[in-house]
């Protein structure tokens, strides 16, 4: 005999109680490791979703101008060996917009890829059904199901025509920019045919078409040219260094191959003008562009001579008019001896004009022309602007005055043989063409006739996308060789990765990514919290019972010489063995439970994931911290049980008398516990009213208040009880009182009873209370819609404003504008887009790279949407905190507003923070957050004011992103409208209120989960009050067969028993839901004060009838107890 | 086992409880001096404390004023850890209900005290030897529900001996036994009493077993009085 064998013997004897413990603590295991194996297994899904969908890509370079598909194998040989890729496969990726012909059914943001069977080979899948034919298009799965195509069906893949002109430049064309594949559908690819393929992580179906790359090349006259290039990770034996090594590696290579081609500029040998000149296919030298060509210049000894040439309108002297003329800046004294009066002050611009001209418009030195030519300005218009000209010299048309390469090229002009044949991007009169026009073109085409200072023509002209239009190099030496060291050398001044080329680490990002926005195990664990917390008062309730039935033994054990410590150890190792086996029993069931909360995300809550394709994940170390975890607190929570015992005496002990009885709680001891209560309720009550204040967070205020309002309520419901265990009453009784009595006489059981209900129903009340209903009011300006009805992306870029007649006429609108049709009256507000990942709760993954807005002037000054907090600090900030986009940070940092769900729950960040765009470049953008939304349809972007967008992202020109503030009733005709007549620009509306539903999806669909769970905590706690009731109908058996032999009859039983439930179910359910309602005052009032009364009533009733089955045992047990045996036990 | 004096000794015990309307008197000035090898029955009603006064004695509550001293040694002037060792070694107690283990044999009951001692060699073959004195040899590792009344009761006998106490306080240790059953258990009870030469106190009800102790006291209305010596 030894202590271990009296712990086994004590084990396996009491089997039944310790069951019970063990399953209690087997289920709060199984809860705690399993929410942490919900965790990993997301974070796992997606990490295989991820890895999945990019094949065998290991990086992706992307570049905004299309490049020679030869890159690859310049980019691998560039490499270092013992850094080399395995592969570098070339193809297309766009955006497009697919419409299912014969359905007319819709996808926007589909990605395109133009692909050959090099795309295959590149990800090791070999099939023989993958040779794409020239019509001929795979669909991915997602999409096929979306469109509802198939084999055979005809399909419409609209992509964006590339062009290297701004589309917000005066030779921009702002219309016509896509191009349309009319498609076949040869087959639906599956995941293993890489149907799924996708180098950005994203958990929602792939949504994407496989074409031709020739034919994709064809249609956006790109031939034999790509936009990205997919590297494979080496073999294994070759890769030594890191990623960031890796990283480094490919962008040196990148460098290495990158010609001035690649990046938009051309150095043209102009050999009998003893120059080169350095043009971009933009038609504009940016700043940066004419620095870089600069400091190489002065590097290599170049004389340099920048040109600024424009195309004006007219030319007039009185009467007389020339149209359509060619005007160059650029240094006077190149073209004439004559002094240019460059005098600031002037009124007038001094011009030399050539003899062709001045003939024509019979001017001759010191007349004075005006001078008419287009602008177009970046909010969408085309103003014709004029300016006088002081005619100082006329020139012949020789040497330097005579040279068509002054001009860059013109779309739609340069390459025109007649100027009737020109078709630029803005309207053109050909009624003003002479034939002495034609004349000129055909002798001296794009021969400039007008020449003026530089400075004069950069202060006419110059626009954000740069103030020349060329800039001429004259070497001392050989112009030829001279013009090639200037390439050379101009290569690599200027940065590819600065101008358009990106090296995107796409697996390692995807792998980061993955680790989610959302941790998953950590919500798991907020929501299972009261599930585990019963779950182990439970095992503590069972374990008390079961010592309590052995009390007389432990008297025992102290009267023949066990110390406290001995009992205390005894019963400690006894609670350890008991915590092990049901830690061992509840890594079991986290497995279970993991898979029931995975199934139930990929069925009834996918509306909080979005993908059905998480799946479960067994992490041993999860599970360990889990078992760990849970059997710590078991051993806690049912050691903590014990201390009770300690101090009653070995004869309370011997007798039977628990420790509530032997000992008491004297009047001081309430006196304490009434304090705490009130106590706590003060400190609850300032918290709930500093919330209510805005002086700190709602949820901070929530919890905070809440909890020390129920353990308020709780410490004086066991002060009240122990008091009441005192009482006795003069009045006559009612069979009902001796049950309310009975919940008096062990006041410890009765408040862990009621502890139980109260917090499970606090949970449940409080969160049903939250549950957003609807995506607000439509027309409120204020609202989370900003009172828009409607909001619409569009594939290509809108650069007419649409709210001038020039735009809508240019966009062929104007008789939707017309009273009484749809778009009468409508505003539509636009927005520029950089694409990027959805910073939204909807993206599980953590967006690194979120999508960027910029509203307009006039949007901000509307003074939309509400605010839950911003940096404001002057009077005008404050009434609109749009305001703040404007703001200068001495840091350099740009001012960024988002929503405040999505800064709280996917970005993790708050207002004044910063997010670094671009961050593992040496060319990060930081955004200072200095606004939060509230409950708003912006969940899903950032947004910077439109100066900063188009300084950073210079590249992404237009506006495609719209709000239309149409009547509710209209939407459905104002939609149609604008998506048929916008088709081309791939215009898709949606509703806002839809859109704004579709996050609140996401939040209501947590909180249901956060309800289910908390539900299985009140089970348990339902389940903790049956037990209770039994016991406590199990010792009174002699009471209640006493007075069955008094005349007591089943039915007072049956009293007497569901009188002492009601109490403590009634306790329970009135402590939680007082407490949860006065806790969530601040947040419900903030959402206008309604309570969803029918859901909350529903929730409380179902509780209530939960409660008194358990209690049917009890009821049973009371009433069918045989009568003599009980009266005969000792 | 031999002690300092081998006496036990009470001078002016009183015991109250705490209750809501004040102290509840239960023994007031309660005096007695036993040696080792002497034995005594405590009568009176029922209600009359004569448990309170045995419990006092075996150290498992605390007076509320006076003295008890056994070998010596003032019980409840020791720290707890001494204390449980004075109960381990120096008192044995029978109870009315015997208090056996369920989960554990008949041995393994009788061996219960001896295994909060760091060693105490000899302790089973000490209770396989008291097990055969009561008559149990046969039932060594039957548990209690497999036993009558009586031998529940004559386990508890040998438990309460197995650390060879100075002092063996039985409280009713026939109260719920048939008078055969009681008979036996008495005999046994003075058998090993005067083997072992404990100073034995006895509370009961039953004249026979009262008649059998060398002294007699009665507890009436909290005072204790000697009825025969």
């Amino acid at each position: 005999m030894s202590l271990r064998s009296l712990i086994r013997s004590d084990v396996t004897h009491f089997w039944q109680t310790n069951l019970a413990v063990v399953a209690g603590v087997g289920v709060a295991v199984a809860v705690l490791a399993g929410a942490l194996l919900v965790g990993a297994s997301v974070r796992g899904s997606l990490r295989a979703l991820a890895v999945e969908r990019l094949g065998a890509v290991d990086m992706v370079v992307t570049s905004l101008n299309f490049v020679p598909e030869e890159r690859a194998d310049a980019l691998i040989a560039a490499a270092p060996d013992r850094l080399s890729f395995g592969d570098a496969l070339p193809l297309i990726a766009v955006e497009g917009f697919v419409t299912h012909q014969s359905s007319g059914r819709r996808a926007s943001a589909v990605q395109v890829y133009g692909v050959d069977e090099r795309f295959w080979q590149f990800h090791g899948v070999e099939s023989s059904d993958l040779s794409l034919e020239r019509n001929g298009v795979f669909v991915s799965p997602g999409l096929a199901r979306e469109l509802e195509a198939a084999a055979d069906d005809a399909l419409l893949v609209r992509v964006a025509m590339p062009s290297a002109v701004p589309i917000s430049s005066l030779h921009g064309r702002k219309d016509d920019l896509g191009r349309t594949l009319r498609l076949t559908v040869q087959r639906v690819l599956v995941p293993e045919e890489q149907g799924e393929f996708s180098f950005r992580p994203q958990q929602g179906l792939a949504r994407s078409v496989f074409v031709s790359l020739t034919r994709l090349q064809q249609e956006i006259e790109q031939e034999g040219r790509v936009n990205t290039f997919l590297l494979s990770e080496p073999s294994t034996a070759m890769v030594e260094g890191d990623q960031a090594e890796r990283l480094a590696a490919a962008e040196d290579a990148l460098r290495e191959v990158a010609t001035l081609d690649d990046i938009g500029l051309e150095v043209r040998d102009l050999p009998d003008r003893g120059v080169f000149s350095l043009e971009a296919a933009a038609g504009l030298v940016n700043d940066a562009t004419a620095d870089a060509v600069q400091s190489t210049a002065a590097r290599l000894g170049l004389g340099v001579e920048p040109v600024m040439t424009y195309l004006a309108n007219e030319i007039r002297h009185g009467d007389l008019v020339t149209p359509y003329s060619l005007v160059a800046g650029l240094d006077l004294e190149l073209v004439t001896t004559r002094d240019p009066m460059t005098d600031a002050d002037q009124e007038f611009i001094p011009v030399v004009l050539n003899q062709w001209a001045a003939d024509d418009l019979a001017a001759a030195p010191g007349d004075d022309l005006e001078l008419v030519y287009h602008l177009w300005e970046d909010e969408g218009r085309l103003v014709t602007r004029e300016t006088t000209l002081r005619v100082i010299d006329v020139v012949p048309i020789e040497g330097a005055a005579a040279d068509p390469a002054l001009a860059p090229d013109y779309p739609g002009i340069t390459e025109a043989t007649d100027l009737v044949s020109w078709d630029p991007p803005f309207e053109f009169d050909l009624g003003l063409i002479r034939p002495k026009d034609e004349d000129y073109w055909d002798e001296y085409g794009t021969t400039p006739k007008v020449f003026l200072s530089l400075e004069a023509a950069q202060r006419l002209w110059a626009s954000r996308w740069g103030a020349l239009t060329s800039v001429r190099l004259r070497p001392e030496g050989d112009v030829v060789t001279e013009a090639d060291r200037f390439r050379t050398e101009l290569g690599v001044t200027i940065d590819p990765l600065a101008v358009g080329f990106v090296v995107y680490p796409a697996r390692a990002l995807a792998l980061e990514s993955s680790s989610g926005a959302t941790d998953f195990g950590l919500y798991f664990i907020y929501f299972s919290f009261f599930l585990v917390v019963s779950a182990l008062l439970l095992a503590s309730l069972f374990f008390r019972l079961g010592v309590e039935q052995r009390l007389a033994q432990i008297g025992l054990l102290r009267a023949t010489g066990y110390p406290p410590s001995a009992i205390w150890r005894l019963f400690t190792i006894e609670a350890l063995v008991l915590a092990t086996v049901g830690g061992l029993v509840g890594v079991a069931g986290a497995v279970g439970y993991a898979e029931f909360i995975m199934w139930g995300l990929r069925t009834w809550w996918v509306g909080a994931v979005g993908t059905t394709r998480l799946s479960l994940h067994v992490a041993p170390e999860w599970l360990l911290v889990g078992a760990g975890g849970g059997v710590a607190a078991a051993v806690g929570s049912i050691t903590w049980t014990l201390r009770s015992l300690i101090p009653v005496p070995p004869r309370s002990l011997l007798a039977g008398v628990v420790p509530e009885v032997a000992s008491p709680v004297t009047r001081a001891g309430i006196s304490r516990a009434t304090s705490i209560s009130v106590a706590c309720s003060l400190v609850g009550m300032m918290l709930v009213g500093v919330a209510a204040a805005d002086l700190m967070s709602a949820t901070a205020g929530f919890f905070g208040g809440g909890l020390l309002l129920l353990a308020a309520m709780l410490a004086g419901a066991w002060a009240w009880l122990h008091a009441a265990s005192h009482r006795t009453t003069r009045d006559p009784w009612s069979v009902s009182q001796i049950g309310f009595r009975n919940a008096t006489s062990r006041p410890g059981r009765s408040v862990l009873c009621i502890a139980l209900i109260a917090s499970a129903t606090f949970i449940i009340v409080a969160v049903d209370a939250f549950h957003r209903a609807g995506g607000g009011d439509p027309l409120d300006p204020t609202s989370g819609t900003g009172g828009y009805t409607l909001l619409a992306d569009t594939l290509l870029p809108i650069a007419h404003d649409l709210s001038t007649p020039a735009g809508r006429d240019a966009l062929f609108l104007t008789d939707l504008y017309d009273p009484g049709e749809p778009l009468a009256g409508v505003n539509l507000s636009r927005f520029r887009v950089r694409p990027g990942e959805d910073a939204s709760c909807l993206n599980l993954y953590q967006a690194k790279d979120p999508r960027i807005l910029a509203p307009t002037d006039a949007f901000v000054a509307e003074a939309r949407f509400s605010f839950a907090s911003s940096l404001a600090e002057t009077d005008a900030e404050v009434a609109n905190p749009w305001l703040l986009l404007d703001r200068v940070f001495d840091d350099g940092a740009i001012p960024a507003i988002a929503d405040a769900t999505s800064l709280a729950y996917a970005l993790h960040l708050k207002v004044g923070d910063d997010f670094l765009l671009n961050r593992d470049t040496d060319r990060p953008i930081r955004l200072r957050i200095v606004a939060a939304l509230v409950d708003s349809i912006f969940q899903r972007e950032l947004l910077i004011g439109e100066t900063a967008f188009q300084r950073v992202f210079p590249d992404y020109d237009g506006y495609r992103f719209f709000l239309a503030d149409a009547a509710p009733e209209q939407t459905g005709v104002v939609s149609a409208a604008l998506e048929d007549r916008l088709a081309d620009f791939g215009f898709d509306v949606v509703s806002a209120s839809d859109r704004l539903a579709s996050f609140h999806q996401v939040e209501n669909t947590y909180l249901a989960t956060f309800q289910t769970l908390g539900g299985l905590g009140l089970a348990l706690g339902t389940l903790g009050l049956g037990a209770v009731l039994l016991r406590n109908v199990l010792e009174r058996r002699r009471e209640l067969a006493l007075l069955r032999a008094v005349g007591y009859n089943a039915g007072h039983l049956s009293l007497m028993v569901v009188a002492e439930n009601a109490f403590l179910l009634g306790a329970g359910l009135v402590a939680g839901t007082v407490c949860a309602l006065v806790a969530i005052a601040p947040a419900w009032l903030e959402r206008g004060g309604g309570l969803p009364i029918l859901s909350l009533s529903v929730l409380l009733v179902s509780v209530v009838v939960v409660g008194f089955v358990a209690s049917l045992a009890a009821t049973l047990v009371a009433v069918r107890s045989p009568l003599l045996a009980a009266l005969r036990t000792e | 086992m031999v002690g300092v004096n081998n006496v036990l000794e009470v001078k002016e015990l009183s015991k109250h409880y705490p209750t809501p309307r004040g102290p509840l008197p239960i023994l007031t000035d309660v005096s007695l001096v036993l040696h080792r090898g002497d034995s005594a029955s405590i009568v009176g009603p029922s209600g009359s404390g004569k448990s309170t006064l045995l419990y006092i004695l075996g150290a498992l509550d605390p007076p509320t004023s006076g003295v008890v001293t056994l070998d010596g040694d003032n019980p409840f002037a020791l720290a707890e850890r001494e204390l449980a060792t004075f109960r381990n070694t120096r008192v044995g107690f029978v109870f009315q209900d015997h208090l056996l283990l369920p989960q554990c044999t008949v041995l393994e009951n009788v061996l219960v005290p001896t295994l909060v001692t760091d060693t105490d060699p000899g302790a089973t073959e000490r209770a396989r030897g008291l097990l055969e004195q009561v008559g149990l040899t046969e039932r060594i590792d039957h548990r209690p529900a497999e036993l009558s009344g009586g031998e529940r009761q004559r386990v508890a006998l040998a438990r309460a001996l197995i650390r060879e106490p100075l002092l063996l306080l039985c409280d009713e240790p026939t109260g719920n036994l048939d008078q055969g059953s009681a008979d036996a258990v008495s005999s046994l009870l003075f058998g090993l009493h005067k083997a072992q030469q404990t100073i034995l106190v006895v509370v009961t009800h039953n004249e026979l077993l009262a008649d059998r102790c060398e002294t007699r006291y009665r507890l009436n209305e909290q005072h204790l009085d000697t009825v025969r010596r």
